[in-house]
């Protein structure tokens, strides 16, 4: 039995190590597009505490992937599958054979249509890499730029703001993404941030985002009404789009992501998905959504593995989804949380 | 500022006809160039036409090694059916640099991103897209490569394009703007990659710097040896890996008013030069086992007529044609005992390319000191290998070293074997007068006239073994030498030709384990340095000879002149000994020792 997982994350990790503890003698495949191995997303605002080394926030050794079988293609980017054949093909033209798949891909930064053409100019922070990058772009105490504001790029602007830079946070209707907050409470969240010292611009669309060359911050970000605002970094944070591109000819359910079945599978039989790809069906919403968080996606990991091995277990959140005010007025997201 | 010491190893692996060589010689050149030191050796298949298997392998340093690493830094494939054996020489945070964009689909397995260590780290590059949109066509995309790897590390790039230009500087002017075209293309994509892997590149270390050093291979270092010995006559058949010492040589000797024959096979190779030796010329050839074969007539009667004549020896791996493009040592019996009779001659064996030079300009003055043919034993490794060296201003060759016989009496006749004290005899050529003399391959008396009388036959054979002794004195020459540890030590390494190297690079990593380790290597063969290897075994509780031969044909040497015994480490694979491989040696052998002294 040849298991193949496309995508690297917590998801794809945790069920290949659930997979080999079920069965030992399978053959299991992890692709990923990245050059490493499964590290520590979460951790990743730490590169502003001085923690640099890629190697620091890897979960497992190098060792790990021999001493449990588990192969790791990396830089192999899945571009098509074909479920007919069970056959996959990667960026550089290989074939490559499965009996079971899982779908573990995640999700990239969803930016809004208008603001596409101003990718360039924006800094990312979704893999070690661009991490550093943003990171290198960004003097001491410089400014932040922060559009949307969604629960993952609350995240990063605590560590910056203690890291002693300026964050502006550029509000609109995805701050706090994937919370829902209603026009009531928004309010006391919106005063929350700012207790939490982030410079809070509501009510305003961007325009633009311009390059600023010369001395002084390299961007520019650009109002409607006409105003600015100079910046170092500017960072799109209007929560995550499903990565789900090479599956649109696989024959599977798909809305914005894979469909899965509470046991997280898919159309077919020999398909699974987990993570910030799939929606799953949620018989108290009677609706497919997402579900995020380290908890959940770890959870799936491990749903989506015990059930590619004979088991029938359904997944249920493993997380209480609201955004908490503590008592000193900041808020913390349970998505915060990983172990 | 504290700057990093650079000790990178980059292996390039492609199929026959992808340029890997091309791109490899570029990368040293450049490098070199640079100011870096270098080595750097190639392996590359039999057949001159085919897909077969290349690899260059260049190890770039600020400080002096003395071997290939026994793993690589960045392994770049231009073919990954050839390249997937050897991604496993690569380290744990090393780089693995392939085609992201081959022109058909692979089936499962074929493409080399799956056989990656999770240690290693992959870098995908679309190196036919890239040579195609820098230059219109797809041949470029070794160069590209190239050019990745030398953005990637932020490695000069003028000294890339010098490189480049030398390389294509016989073709058009369009080739060599092409290929410069492609390496910029392939510069700035590596330029632009973050690099996860742990490959450092400073600086070149400032007393390396260019006008101090030059990069050559052994044969290139024999040739200039030659040169600047004064080399007047050369006569010799091709043969891999010896050939290009007579290229080089037929290049060269004519710029300098000296001349050299191919000649129609080995045996008259060796005949002309035993001849032009006789006549007074410095005089050498050049060949590899099966021709040293159809030489050893003549060696014969090089001894007995007592002719100054330098041969080269490149081994490759035998017998008979055997595996001409691989390397060995076991050419060793040949040279110091092949042939008929007690025919004793002197066999030096450098262990570098430096060496390669020294030994070749000073066989030349052995030669004519002690009378005597001097076979210079190298290998293919040696042979092709690239190191730089630096050279000293002065020419340290004398021009003349024979003992010229001084020639008062022209009526009386001459002794030209005259028994001397140190058992050289004087010596004329033909044309001077009082100098006429026979020289035969019959056993002679003083004179030359054959004589077979049983005294005569004891006296000359004694005064043509005794009179090599004094070679172990020769000035200018360093015939053995012992390093590491000094007094008494765990274990020794012995070692000879190119395979010292790769034993003192052993010794250097285990005494970094704690192990109290030395190495010799031992340069003469013969004479074999009895006394001074004697001591140094006598130091070593354990002593390990590695050598790529199959029963050990230098243990042998060793272990009859000096009765002792020693741990044999050979290896017949056609490639060097891995370094790894004696230290894995030396480890057990001082493990050994440790439950020996634990026991007792
Ligand atoms: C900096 C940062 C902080 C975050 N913080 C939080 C947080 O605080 N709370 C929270 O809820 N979430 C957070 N997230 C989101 C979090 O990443 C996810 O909830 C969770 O990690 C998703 O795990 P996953 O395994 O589903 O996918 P991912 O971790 O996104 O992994 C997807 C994997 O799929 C691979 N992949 C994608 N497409 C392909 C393809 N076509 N072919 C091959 N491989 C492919 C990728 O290379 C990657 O290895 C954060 C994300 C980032 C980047």
């Amino acid at each position: 039995m040849h298991h193949v997982i496309i995508g690297n994350g917590i998801a794809g990790s945790h069920a290949a190590q659930v997979l080999r503890e079920r069965n030992p003698d399978g053959k299991i495949t992890i692709i990923s597009a990245g050059a490493l191995l499964f590290y520590n997303r979460y951790d990743l605002p730490d590169v502003f505490r001085g923690r640099c080394d890629w190697i620091d926030y890897l979960v497992h050794p190098p060792a790990y992937y021999k001493e449990n079988k588990i192969k790791l293609r990396r830089k192999s980017l899945v571009t098509e599958v074909d479920t007919n054949k069970r056959t996959l093909t990667l960026a550089h033209r290989e074939v490559m054979s499965y009996d079971q798949l899982l779908v573990a891909t995640g999700g990239a930064a969803y930016v809004p249509e208008r603001l596409l053409e101003f990718i360039p100019l924006m800094h990312n922070f979704n893999n070690f890499r661009v991490a550093m990058e943003m990171r290198d772009a960004l003097p001491d105490g410089g400014t932040v730029v922060m559009l949307g504001g969604d629960a993952l790029g609350l995240d990063l602007a605590r560590t910056l703001v203690e890291t002693k830079h300026r964050v502006v946070l550029v509000a609109g209707d995805r701050t706090f993404w994937p919370h829902e907050v209603n026009p009531e409470t928004r309010p006391r969240y919106m005063q929350a941030l700012e207790k939490m010292h982030f410079e809070v611009i509501d009510g305003k669309q961007v325009d633009r985002v311009e390059q600023k060359n010369g001395k002084g911050p390299a961007r520019r970000v650009v109002f409607d009404d006409g105003s600015d605002l100079p910046a170092d970094v500017v960072m799109p944070f209007y929560g995550l789009s499903p990565s789900i591109d090479f599956m649109s000819n696989a024959g599977i359910d798909i809305e914005r992501g894979v469909l899965v079945n509470p046991q997280l599978q898919t159309t077919r039989d020999d398909i699974w998905a987990a993570g910030d790809v799939c929606q799953i069906w949620s018989p108290e919403h009677n609706a497919y959504r997402f579900f995020y968080g380290w908890k959940n996606v770890k959870m799936m990991g491990e749903v989506a593995a015990r059930n590619m091995t004979g088991d029938d277990v359904a997944f249920t959140t493993a997380l209480d989804e609201v955004l908490q005010i503590q008592p000193d007025g900041t808020i913390t997201s349970p998505f915060w949380d990983y172990d | 500022m504290t700057s990093i010491h650079t000790d990178v190893q980059i292996g390039i692996c492609g199929s026959a006809g992808d340029g890997t060589i091309a791109v490899g010689d570029i990368l040293k050149r450049a490098m070199a160039r640079a100011g870096y030191r270098v080595i750097a050796f190639d392996e590359y298949p039999a057949e001159i036409r085919g897909f077969g298997k290349c690899v260059a392998r260049t190890r770039i340093t600020t400080e002096q090694v003395y071997s290939m690493k026994p793993s690589t830094d960045v392994l770049v494939s231009l073919n990954d059916s050839h390249a997937i054996p050897h991604v496993q020489e690569v380290r744990d945070y090393g780089a693995v640099i392939y085609d992201s964009a081959p022109i058909s689909l692979i089936e499962e397995g074929w493409h080399i991103s799956g056989h990656l260590n999770p240690g290693q780290l992959p870098y995908s590059l679309a190196m036919r897209e890239i040579s195609e949109q820098a230059t219109g066509a797809n041949r470029s995309r070794n160069i590209v490569a190239l050019g990745f790897v030398a953005g990637l590390y932020r490695l000069p790039r003028q000294a890339f394009i010098d490189a480049i230009a030398a390389k294509f500087q016989t073709k058009a002017a369009e080739v060599t703007e092409s290929n410069v075209k492609a390496f910029s293309a392939g510069y700035d994509h590596g330029a632009q990659v973050y690099r996860f892997d742990k490959v450092e590149v400073g600086p070149p270390a400032r007393r390396t710097r260019k006008q101090d050093s030059t990069m050559m291979t052994g044969n290139a270092a024999v040739v200039r040896g030659c040169l600047d010995a004064g080399i007047e006559t050369f006569f010799g058949y091709p043969i891999t890996p010896a050939t290009s010492i007579m290229e080089r040589l037929a290049v060269e000797m004519p710029k300098h008013g000296a001349r050299l024959l191919q000649t129609e096979d080995e045996i008259a190779a060796i005949s002309a030069t035993i001849g032009a030796g006789f006549t007074g010329a410095r005089t050498a050839t050049a060949t590899s086992g099966p021709g040293f074969a159809l030489m050893s007539e003549m060696m014969g009667l090089g001894v007995m007529a007592e002719v100054p004549a330098v041969v080269f020896v490149s081994q490759r791996g035998g017998p008979s044609t055997g595996m001409p493009t691989k390397t060995e040592q076991s050419d060793l019996n040949v040279a110091v005992f092949g042939g008929h009779g007690d025919a004793k001659r002197i066999v030096l064996a450098p262990t570098n390319v430096e060496g390669c030079w020294r030994c070749a300009g000073r066989a030349f003055e052995m030669a004519e000191a002690y009378q005597t043919p001097v076979v210079v034993l190298l290998d293919l490794y040696l042979s092709n290998r690239y190191e730089t060296v630096v050279f000293p201003k002065d020419n340290p060759f004398i021009a003349d070293a024979s003992k010229r016989a001084v020639l008062e009496k022209p009526d009386e006749p001459f002794r030209r074997f005259e028994l001397t004290v140190d058992g050289v005899s004087p010596r004329a050529v033909p044309g001077e007068a009082g100098g006429i003399h026979t020289a035969t391959g019959l056993e002679h008396n003083e004179f030359g006239r054959p004589n077979d009388l049983s005294d005569m036959h004891h006296q000359m054979t004694e005064k043509r073994h005794e009179k090599l002794n004094a070679a172990l004195k020769h000035p200018g020459i360093t015939i053995y030498k012992r390093f590491g540890d000094t007094g008494e030590v765990d274990v020794g390494l012995l070692a000879w030709g190119s395979s010292f190297g790769e034993a003192l690079e052993a010794m250097l990593l285990a005494r970094a384990e704690g192990i109290r380790c030395a190495a010799m290597k031992v340069v003469m063969l013969s004479p074999l340095p009895v006394k001074p290897i004697q001591r140094f075994l006598n130091d070593c509780k354990e002593v390990i000879v590695p050598e790529l031969n199959y029963e050990g044909q230098f243990a042998n040497l060793v272990s009859g002149a000096v009765g002792r015994s020693v741990i044999r480490l050979n290896r017949v694979t056609g490639k060097p000994m891995a370094v790894n491989e004696i230290l894995d040696a030396i480890r057990s052998a001082a493990g050994k020792r440790k439950v020996r002294k634990s026991a007792a």
